[in-house]
């Protein structure tokens, strides 16, 4: 086999301006060492799938000439025998902060500077080019001992960091080593705390300013366009270089690179992708295995890291109780991820990026392959697909002729032996020396003899590892333990000492001799002082080939030998109490004989039945039959109650339920966030919860917009949601909105005319547009802000408003605040001091979401009252109780259960856990009671459900049985047992 | 099917006297007036008394004068000049205990000033809760109308916190309230998840108590010759095993270590907090370490333990024999919720009898108070509640409860809450009758 360039091209490559592609004037004398090259003798991997053994490779002033079994070394070239050797294009490190700033000391004095945006997060203008420091030399160097020859270097300071470029990582000036410029603009979806700003502080935050940036970056495109065709009568818009650079993210001509973090926020990226047609590029983080479902159909470049897990500790016993499953699976299951990734048809490409040591890469890309990642579609993630995705595969990622002269040269299969290792790397056809050879290996049997006639007779016997060795030297008047033996250096040098008495000289024997293969050449001082040449051949232990001691270069823990595979079920969440599959819907359920606690006009029903079709309540009666093929339940003595419902939780959102940078943000969404591995989903549906209302935090007067939840536990977090839900946003009053200092307001009369400030502003804005829109549109167009937009929806009623509110003045002030804008406060929520303002609250037409008896926990929770829903109620308030707390969600019949002291009625409390949160969550239409038509979200308790000594047995949602107390047990067992096997797993690959 | 006895709080029982007093004279928020001593022997006939120590009597007559119990059983007679009691168709059960609280010591959160639980420095074992203890706090009213009667108030900081009393829910200050002064040393057990710190602050532990050792001794060599250390000298009656150690510890290498290490400075040891004890019940009950469950209706402490890993614990330990309490979560705003809290470990597997055992007797005996509280026997303090039912299930009322015989005022400050805003109510809807038809 033999390719060569067509001939045309390989004159052009002969041709001497060829060579000169710098600026840089030389000083001095020019150096032109032989730029031509014969890489002979080796296995070459041309491109992934396509192997020639016994090859020559032939490079020429940086490009590949010739390649091939039948090419022959041109007589200008440079001869390099790789014998033993295997060859493969150069890696592209497809996502690197090699070169790039951390750290922003000077962040302060740079504040303001520059035609930028407000927010100091917004770093699109930065170009990674222009960004690199060719210092970070142990960096480079790392990479290259990977085999990597070029990498994309990413901006890292701010959220949008600047625009990504492909560098080389041969040497030379930053201007010789750009391969390709403005690659992407990358994107990280949380704040980076080095540039500074107060917003936005948490994920849903993030996500909620990455719209608005982009819509701001529409808006001053116009904007300016508008000012340029005629600034006449105009104010001039800001002229903003941040907002420039996103236009063509924008307008999607360049790829938007976002850094994941974990295979949920990855989906959430694709969400807001389709929301706002961008190119999308990502950066994966391991975990996209246990999302391989809604992975399969990925058509985004992905970049996958290989960072798996050290082994948990799990010794002394007593520390692997804290080991939770998901750890210890994650653990096993990582290096799977690119196998596995690969088997659902998902390419990606490989990066460096997260590994705590760059020099763990390359036993963890095998490691993977030992853990079902083809060979050639590991390299294929090093070489074609990354040069693809860089748009450099004309001439990047194969050793085809034309191709830039990146090479590895490793000693062995790469991906295949456990101990190979880079030799070498050609970068631009400049040879990097990875790994010097390490000479050769002193072990074995010597024969010793001196070159004069000194007494230095004997046999050397030396074993060990460099550089310390052990052995024996045996004379004539004996055996003696060396006292002293090591190896160093190259070529190797030993060093030896022993007692003379064996060579019948009293002191230490000091030998010193240079290795090779067979000989070695040495000399000694004997204890009197006399010196002695001495010479010792080899007797026995053939060493390796090289000569290069094995132990030194095999794979750490993350090699290739390690890892059983153990078949672990592949279960939603990834985490303890996660199932196979969702629980099925059968096409009928029907309970019977059990009291049916309905919370709707049919009350309660003593020995009644209860008739689910595809997850829908059919009837609730007595002696009711069921068509063939149902399921049914027996539940004489058990009672069934609707699924409960809580209308305040904070469980499941991750990244922060606060965005607190700023007072006002109704623009967040809590719905952004949701996460599936929320081990409390299963928890309160072990107690009876199927639905919850998700708010955003308090910290805010105008927090974000809130979610409705299902406990669908093993969905994912897309699908927990509850669809059609009312759109609701969470207000906050009193001491938590007050207490961030150096932030607007820090009272209570502050917090009204904060409020009051921005639903005026929200006016004017809607106004503003719609001016705009049935005006001729001239002039400078009307900025999009999502904030008013939210603020708007609000003031026309689309938004439910939740507050939270202690005291009596508060929710007076904002019930008289919406009044004035001809709104209703839909719900006050805690509404510690509910009780002292029944009536107002009733005439408004506000609901009350209240807890049991909380209390004292600060100063405006100090008059509270147990009596707080009794009296409530007996004012005429919808009320509901609420737990805020994930634990108390799981037992919110217990919390029903404390009314009974306070006078409310057994029907009033369960309401109150039931249809009245329901209502008050704004989903009473679908859930909160068993009427026909509404979803079949039921409970089965094993008696009273507002008893101390009652639990749940069965748990359904949407007619499927989400929890039952048999499978619980089974499951706890399938927890125990896993956690146990691969603790045993990793008791066994130490 | 109603399991629930839903019976209408009798208006009977003679705080109804005292209540209408104070509804005429009290307009604003009043910490409820303490009763006075009791004056003369009190019978209560012919409810069912649950002595805990000594089973279920049913229509039995219990009597107790000058605070004490006299008589208990099913044919007492009531003596001549009692006040003779009513109690037909209701339940008599002795006060519960909350054996760990800062009640009197905490009365709003976020407010140092209401705040007295954590002394500057780490060793601390010569403050003394009672000393300290408000006895006007509003919280407790509210827990005494849970049926929680005697509250263990602990401090709880530093390495060595103080020294925690039992104190009764009723009086005019706290020297009347005392049940007992100095019933354990709380100790806070370092946090095993940095082994630098923790190895470190064992042995500062180690390191006060040879210096206290070492002190008493030099003290009793040198009567008088020797200068007061206040710290070191409250742990005499640690070390001569008269106070018990009560160590904070819910992981198990803490339950673990602090076990080895009373056993080796051979002092008596009482386990609080105990989340993992279930994993060396066996090891608990073998050494016979008494342990005071600190919650039930909390989490798991890890996302592999099951969901009821806490509701069950109870169950666990006593099938396992450990000597155990049920103290709930500390709060003095929620001592309320005792009972509830023993509650759920019935729902998971604890008997009945069991869980007001261990609400009542159990923690007495732990920490040494039961011959004056914990059961209803003669001689013991007349710390009783009279109630429509199981004081462990949410629809019983308590409707009135004695402590050392003084009849208490059951008007706390929710209930005053309630009454003063069902008067808005009325007020209220009457002058919306008065708009709608002028």
């Amino acid at each position: 086999m033999r390719i060569r360039l067509p001939l045309i091209l390989c004159l052009l490559l002969l041709a001497p301006g060829a060579a000169q592609t710098q600026t840089t004037p030389v000083e001095g004398l020019r150096e032109n060492p032989p730029a031509v090259h014969a890489l002979t003798n080796a296995r070459i991997v041309i491109e992934p799938g396509r192997t020639v053994e016994n090859a020559t490779l032939v490079i020429r002033n940086g490009v590949i000439e010739s390649v091939g079994a039948d090419v022959n070394a041109p007589p200008d070239a440079r001869v390099w025998d790789l014998t033993g050797r295997t060859l493969y294009a150069g890696f592209i490190d497809a996502y690197s902060e090699v070169g790039m700033r951390t750290e922003l000391p000077e962040a302060d004095a740079e504040a303001g500077r520059g035609a930028v945006y407000w927010n100091p997060q917004v770093r699109s203008f930065v170009d990674a080019a222009a960004e690199f420091s060719p210092e970070d030399d142990d960096a480079l160097r790392a990479l290259r001992s990977q085999g990597f020859t070029v990498a994309m270097a990413v901006p890292q300071l701010g959220m949008f960091r600047g625009r990504t470029s492909a560098l080389s990582l041969g040497g030379g000036t930053v201007a010789d080593r750009v391969v390709r410029s403005g690659l992407a603009q990358s994107l990280t979806l949380s704040r980076d705390r080095e540039v500074g700003g107060t917003y936005p502080t948490s994920s849903m935050g993030a996500i909620a300013f990455v719209r608005q940036t982009l819509h701001d970056t529409d808006w001053h495109a116009r904007a300016r366009a508008a000012y340029e065709r005629d600034p006449r009568g105009a104010r001039r818009p800001e002229s903003n270089d941040a907002l420039r650079a996103l236009v063509p993210v924008r307008e999607g001509r360049q790829p938007l690179l976002v850094e994941t973090h974990n295979e949920e926020e990855l989906l959430r990226v694709l969400r807001l992708r389709d929301e706002l047609g961008l190119q999308l590029w990502l950066r994966g983080s391991g975990g996209e295995y246990r999302m391989l479902e809604q992975l399969r159909a990925l058509d985004a470049p992905l970049i996958l890291p290989v960072n798996f897990p050290d082994a948990p500790t799990v010794e002394p016993v007593e520390e692997a109780l804290n080991r939770s499953l998901a750890e210890l699976r994650h653990w096993h299951l990582a290096p799977e991820n690119p196998g596995r990734l690969a088997a659902a048809g998902v390419e990606f490409a490989f990066t460096s990026h997260q590994l705590r040591d760059r020099g763990r890469f390359l036993d963890n890309v095998r490691h993977a392959v030992s853990r079902g990642l083809a060979p050639e579609q590991a390299l294929a993630a090093l070489t074609i697909v990354p040069a693809r995705y860089l748009g450099v595969e004309r001439t990047h990622g194969t050793l085809e002729p034309g191709k830039v002269a990146s090479v590895v040269v490793v000693e062995g299969d790469l991906f295949r032996d456990d101990d190979a290792a880079v030799e070498a790397v050609w970068v631009d056809g400049e040879r990097f020396e990875v790994r010097p050879p390490v000479g050769a290996d002193p072990q074995g049997v010597w024969a010793v003899s001196a070159l004069g006639a000194e007494p230095l007779e004997g046999e050397l016997r030396l074993e060990g590892t460099r550089p310390r060795l052990t052995g024996t030297f045996i004379a004539p008047g004996g055996e003696v333990r060396l006292t002293r033996a090591r190896v160093a250096g190259d070529p190797p040098r030993v060093e030896i000492s022993f007692p003379g008495e064996v060579l019948g000289v009293e002191g230490t024997v000091r030998m010193s001799g240079r290795v090779t293969r067979e000989e070695i050449q040495g000399w000694s001082e004997l204890p009197d002082g006399r010196r002695v040449s001495w010479r010792a051949t080899r007797v026995e232990g053939e060493p390796a080939s090289d000569g290069a001691p094995r132990a030194e270069r095999a794979a750490g823990s993350g090699g290739a030998a390690a890892g059983t595979a153990l078949a672990l079920s592949d279960i939603r969440p990834a985490m303890e109490f996660g199932r196979e599959r969702l629980p099925e819907r059968p096409d009928h359920v029907l309970v019977r004989n059990a009291t049916v606690w309905t919370m709707g006009p049919q009350g309660v029903l003593e020995n009644a039945d209860l008739l689910v079709r595809r997850g829908q309540v059919i009837r609730v009666g007595q002696g009711l039959s069921a068509p063939s093929g149902a399921v049914v339940i027996d539940a004489t003595g058990k009672h069934v109650t609707p699924g409960l419902v809580d209308p305040h939780i904070h469980s499941g959102v991750s990244g922060g339920v606060n965005d607190v940078g700023n007072a006002i943000v109704p623009e967040v969404r809590v719905g952004d966030v949701m996460t599936m591995n929320n081990i409390w989903t299963y928890r309160q549906l072990a107690g009876g919860l199927t639905s919850a209302h998700v708010l955003h935090g308090s910290a805010n007067p105008i927090g974000g917009e809130n979610v409705h939840v299902k406990m669908r536990w093993g969905a994912p977090a897309e699908e927990l949601k509850l669809e059609g839900a009312p759109r609701t946003v969470k207000f906050a009053l009193g001491e938590n909105v007050k207490r961030r200092t150096g932030r607007y307001p820090d009272t209570r009369m502050g917090t009204e005319q904060v409020i009051r400030d921005h639903f005026q502003a929200a006016r004017e804005y809607e106004a503003a547009w719609r001016e705009w829109e049935r005006g001729r549109q001239r002039g400078i167009p009307p900025r999009r802000d999502l904030r008013m937009e939210a603020l708007v929806d609000i003031l026309n009623g689309h938004v439910q408003i939740h507050a939270h509110a202690y005291r009596q003045d508060e929710m007076l002030m904002l019930m008289r605040l919406a009044e004035e804008f001809g709104l209703t406060v839909f719900a006050f929520h805690h509404a510690l001091e509910g009780f002292k303002i029944g009536p107002e609250l009733a005439r408004h037409g506000a609901g009350a979401v209240v807890w049991s008896d909380w209390s004292s926990f600060k100063v405006e929770a100090y008059d509270a009252t147990v009596y707080n829903a009794r009296l409530l109620n007996d004012a005429g308030v919808l009320t509901s109780l609420h737990s805020d707390n994930s634990q108390i969600a799981s037992r919110m019949n217990w919390e029903a259960g404390k009314l009974l002291r306070t006078g409310v009625s057994e029907d009033d409390a369960l309401a109150m856990v039931t249809i009245n949160a329901a209502r008050l969550a704004g989903i009473g239409d679908r859930v909160g009671s068993l009427e026909p038509d509404k979803d079949a979200d039921f409970v089965i308790w094993s008696g009273h459900p507002l008893s101390t000594m009652t639990r749940a047995e069965q748990t359904w949602v949407d007619g499927r049985r989400y929890f039952d107390i048999e499978e619980d047990r089974r499951l706890r067992q399938q927890v125990e047992r896993e956690r146990a096997q691969l603790i045993q797993l990793i008791l066994n690959e130490r | 099917m109603r399991i629930l006895n839903r019976v209408r709080p009798v208006p009977a029982l003679c705080a109804g006297l005292l209540a209408a007093l104070m509804l005429a004279t009290a307009p604003s928020l009043e910490a409820q007036i303490p009763a006075p001593p009791q004056a003369r022997p009190v019978a209560l006939v012919g409810g069912t008394i649950h002595t805990v120590s000594q089973g279920v009597i049913e229509r039995g007559t219990l009597v107790f004068e000058e605070g004490r119990i006299t008589a208990v059983g099913a044919d007492v007679a009531v003596p001549a000049g009692a006040e003779r009691v009513d109690v037909t168709g209701r339940h008599i059960y002795p006060g519960l205990i909350d054996a760990h609280s800062n009640m009197g010591l905490f009365e709003i959160g976020g407010i140092d000033q209401a705040i007295d639980l954590n002394e500057l420095g780490p060793f601390n074992p010569n403050v003394r809760a009672h000393v300290a203890f408000h006895p006007a706090s509003r919280h407790i009213g509210v827990a005494r109308s849970s049926g929680v009667l005697v509250t263990v108030s602990a401090p709880t900081g530093g390495l060595i916190s103080g020294l925690a009393a039992a104190m009764m829910m009723e009086g005019w200050n706290w020297e009347q309230m005392t049940v007992a002064p100095e019933v354990g040393l709380m100790v806070n057990w370092p946090s095993p998840f940095n082994q630098r710190l923790y190895t470190r602050g064992i042995r500062q532990l180690r390191d006060f108590f040879a210096a206290a050792r070492a002190y008493q001794v030099a003290h009793a060599a040198t009567p008088g010759g020797h200068a007061t250390d206040a710290r070191l000298a409250a742990m005499g009656p640690v070390l001569d095993r008269q106070v018990p150690v009560v160590v904070s510890a819910n992981e198990l290498r803490q339950i673990q270590d602090a076990m080895d290490w009373a056993a080796d400075e051979g002092i008596r040891l009482v386990i609080l907090g105990g989340r993992d004890a279930g994993f060396i019940a066996d090891e608990l009950a073998q050494r016979d370490v008494p342990v005071l469950l600190s919650s039930v209706l909390t989490s798991p402490n890890r996302a592999w333990e099951p969901y009821d890993a806490a509701y069950s614990l109870p169950a666990r330990l006593h099938q396992a024999g450990v000597r155990f309490a049920i103290a709930g979560g500390s709060a003095a705003a929620y001592a309320n919720r005792l009972p509830y809290e023993a509650g759920a470990a019935i729902a998971f597997g604890l008997p009945a009898d069991e869980a007001l055992r261990a609400v009542t007797l159990r923690p007495a005996q732990i920490l040494g108070i039961d011959h004056r509280v914990g059961s209803l026997e003669p001689g013991r303090d007349a710390t009783l509640m009279i109630t429509t039912g199981n004081p462990l299930e949410y629809s019983t009322v308590v409707e009135q409860v004695y402590i050392a015989g003084r009849q208490v005022d059951m008007r706390d400050a929710h209930r005053q809450f309630f009454e003063r805003y069902q008067e808005k109510l009325r007020q209220f809807s009457a002058e919306e009758e008065q708009v709608v038809s002028p």
